[in-house]
């Protein structure tokens, strides 16, 4: 029982990082319906300017602020510059755009910041490791019923439920919220009743950008590192956390998200030579899988109806 | 109006045309392996690898518009079906050639049965897990009796001994310098053997009716599967020839290097990438897109290889790069394929055709006896 409940709780912990991520994804899919394939790698990089700021003595708290901030301004700037534009000539187009953004970003990480594991004694860091928001030190933690729960884990989820309450907030009782609804249910009846659709749209990919920064911050400090390759897969769980969901909901996202961190830690705890550590995205591959052949639009989304 | 050349298709300077640019291909391709540098060699041999990997994912990507992630998995399959059978069981390297095919080909079939109802970026995302399962499935512990895990096998190419003979031809040498220990030519010749096979396979789909349906299906498939043609079928076939077509050189690979371990770039997503930007960067949806993109993608790469040093950038783009010390090849490629996005969707080839187009004008066959006219390729009214 205590055992189970540790798992649960770490999986919850994990599936946090992936709620986030996903928020991201289901943000701009409502607004554009694009699929950002370089949300993962955004994320990355606003994640390596923390570490930037570190090395400069910036405090954690405000270095995660001024790396969402970079993520935002990432985010929309790459709505702008690149795929407004380049919407209006196909879908095709867009993905590929989003996917050389995806290469552009894993590069000019490597090339602004050395291509290794970061913080490195060898590159001349003065962090020995990636700043924790969150208490992490091995005794940070209560017991409940005999399970020993970490503060970290305990504060990782509370912090993707402060996250979805904000945005629950936003979307639903402000003026930007229910402008963004509004382009999300039909742009061009929301273009016709005077709502800035573009202005909507940049927003939208800035918000999205900025929470996956978060969510890479939290998830190097819970490696105590960041490297080139920290958000592949973590990309590939946030997709499965969305495809569950469903593309078009933001609470399926985060109720996604948490779901898979639960079931891999879970399989990857009580199936360990079945799933261990290296077969976990298999999981997350099965999921996909399932969800988009059962039922496309996931748990919580609103299936979508062609016009042939 | 300036002075336009008008080329009839099918007449007498059409027939010249072609047969001044298969005489100029077959040369080069006789100059390289006897007078090329080893080096130069070696970039054409991995160039031409990377050639059929891009061409399978073409066939797939540009003529039935399925996105695909995965074919790094489907290369990956083929590095391993002739590691395992050369180390486990013995065989010749290159009997293994064909079944690394068949096994690709069975697994495409295998994805292509959920990829009939999953589309656009779904499919992507789909198979760009499965990238991502891949090397962790060679990885998996339940398996590593087969591929012997991280650590990759050994091993795994062809030898050579000191009676293969030497083959000549009047007297003179086209395989370049096999005698020796110097096997560069041969996997040279290999190498464009293979693709060969993989275009006149490609072509041989697009030119007849499959790849008219292809087009269809790319285009409209409801007004194809309209007209009579069969998705599910058509689909998965090309599914799994374009998987199977990208295990040959995964094959080639295996037996090029010797050993194989899974965390190698082109097993990885790394490796969809890589294939994606050349398809792209030639031109998607033509032939000699992807033959253009390798030549191009692979030079780029080899001459900016040691531009992580600033003193070995050449002068004119110093400014540019100087400031990291990452070799800056994947950037390149990386701003290039938006670029290309914004400029030039159908990539080399497609400028190509546009530059063509404005100094020659092509007349057409009378309709019904031309097999596939691409938009681009048709006359500009004069």
């Amino acid at each position: 029982m205590a055992l189970f409940l540790q798992r649960l709780v770490d999986g919850l912990a994990e599936g946090s990082i992936y709620a986030l991520l996903a928020l991201g994804l289901v943000i701009i899919y409502r607004g554009t319906g694009h699929l950002n394939f370089a949300q993962g790698e955004m994320a990355l990089f606003s994640t390596y300017t923390v570490y930037q700021f570190g090395e400069w003595g910036v405090p954690i708290g405000i270095a995660v602020l001024l790396g969402m901030c970079v993520g935002f301004v990432l985010g929309a700037a790459t709505e702008v510059v690149l795929v407004r534009p380049i919407s209006k000539k196909s879908p095709f187009a867009v993905f590929i755009v989003t996917i050389g953004m995806f290469q552009l970003l894993n590069w000019l990480d490597g090339a602004i910041w050395g291509g290794q594991q970061l913080p490195s004694t060898a590159m001349g860091s003065k962090q020995v490791k990636f700043p924790s928001l969150f208490p992490s030190n091995p005794d940070d933690y209560f017991t409940v019923f005999g399970a020993a729960i970490t503060w970290r884990s305990f504060c990782i989820l509370a912090l993707v439920l402060v996250i979805g309450a904000v945005l629950y907030l936003l979307f639903n009782y402000t003026k930007l919220g229910l402008a963004m609804r509004a382009v999300a249910s039909n742009s061009e009846s929301a273009k016709l009743v005077g709502i800035r659709t573009s202005t909507v749209l940049m927003f939208s990919w800035g918000i999205a950008a900025a929470i996956g920064a978060l969510g890479g911050v939290v998830f190097a400090g819970l490696t105590t590192n960041v490297n080139q390759s920290l958000m592949f897969q973590v990309f590939i769980y946030a997709s499965a956390a969305a495809t569950l969901g469903g593309f078009d909901s933001p609470g399926g996202a985060v109720v996604g998200g948490l779901s898979i961190g639960v079931i891999q830690n879970l399989a990857a705890g009580y199936a360990d030579e079945w799933v261990g550590q290296e077969m976990k995205v298999g999981v997350a591959f099965l999921v996909i899988l399932a969800v988009l052949l059962l039922r496309p639009s996931g748990l919580f989304g609103t299936s979508k109806v062609e016009r042939v | 109006m300036s002075a336009r050349i008008i080329i009839k298709s099918g007449g007498r300077a059409s027939w010249a045309i072609r047969a001044a640019a298969a005489a100029a291909v077959v040369a080069l391709l006789l100059w390289i392996p006897t007078r090329g540098s080893d080096s130069l060699i070696d970039t054409c041999t991995t160039a031409a690898m990377l050639m059929a990997a891009a061409m399978s994912l073409n066939l797939l990507l540009g003529y039935t518009g399925q996105i695909s992630l995965g074919h790094s998995a489907f290369f990956g399959i083929g590095v391993y079906t002739t590691a395992i059978a050369v180390t486990r069981w013995g065989w010749s390297p290159f009997v293994t050639l064909p079944v690394a095919f068949a096994v690709a080909f069975v697994v495409g079939l295998l994805v292509s049965l959920p990829a009939l109802r999953i589309k656009g970026v779904y499919l992507a995302l789909v198979t760009l897990a499965l990238g991502l399962v891949f090397p962790a499935f060679i990885k998996w512990p339940k398996i590593e009796w087969l591929t012997n895990g991280s650590r990759g096998l050994d091993q795994t190419g062809f030898k050579f001994s000191k009676d293969n003979p030497t083959y000549e031809l009047f007297g003179w040498n086209p395989w370049g310098n096999l005698r020796g220990q110097n096997v560069k030519p041969f996997y040279f010749w290999v190498g464009v053997l293979m693709v060969v096979f993989v275009y006149l396979v490609c072509r041989g789909v697009v030119k007849s009716r499959v790849g008219r349906s292809l087009v269809a299906i790319r285009d409209n498939s409801t007004a194809a599967a309209v007209m009579g043609v069969n998705l599910a079928v058509t689909k998965g076939i090309v599914f799994g020839l374009s998987a199977a077509m990208c295990a040959l050189p995964g094959s080639l690979s295996a037996i090029r290097t010797g050993t194989v371990t899974p965390d190698s770039a082109l097993l990885t997503v790394a490796g969809s990438i890589t294939f994606l930007v050349i398809m792209v960067v030639g031109g998607s949806g033509s032939l000699w897109g992807p033959v253009m993109g390798a030549i191009v993608y692979q030079f780029i790469i080899e001459r900016t290889g040691d531009w992580s040093d600033p003193d070995k950038i050449p002068g004119a783009v110093r400014p540019l790069f100087s400031w990291s010390d990452v070799a800056p090849g994947g950037g390149i490629f990386a701003m290039a394929l938006i670029l290309l996005m914004f400029f030039a969707p159908f990539g080399i080839v497609g400028l190509w055709h546009k530059l063509v187009a404005k100094v020659v004008t092509v007349v057409p066959k009378p309709a019904g006896t031309t097999s596939l006219v691409r938009e681009e390729t048709a006359p500009a009214e004069s």
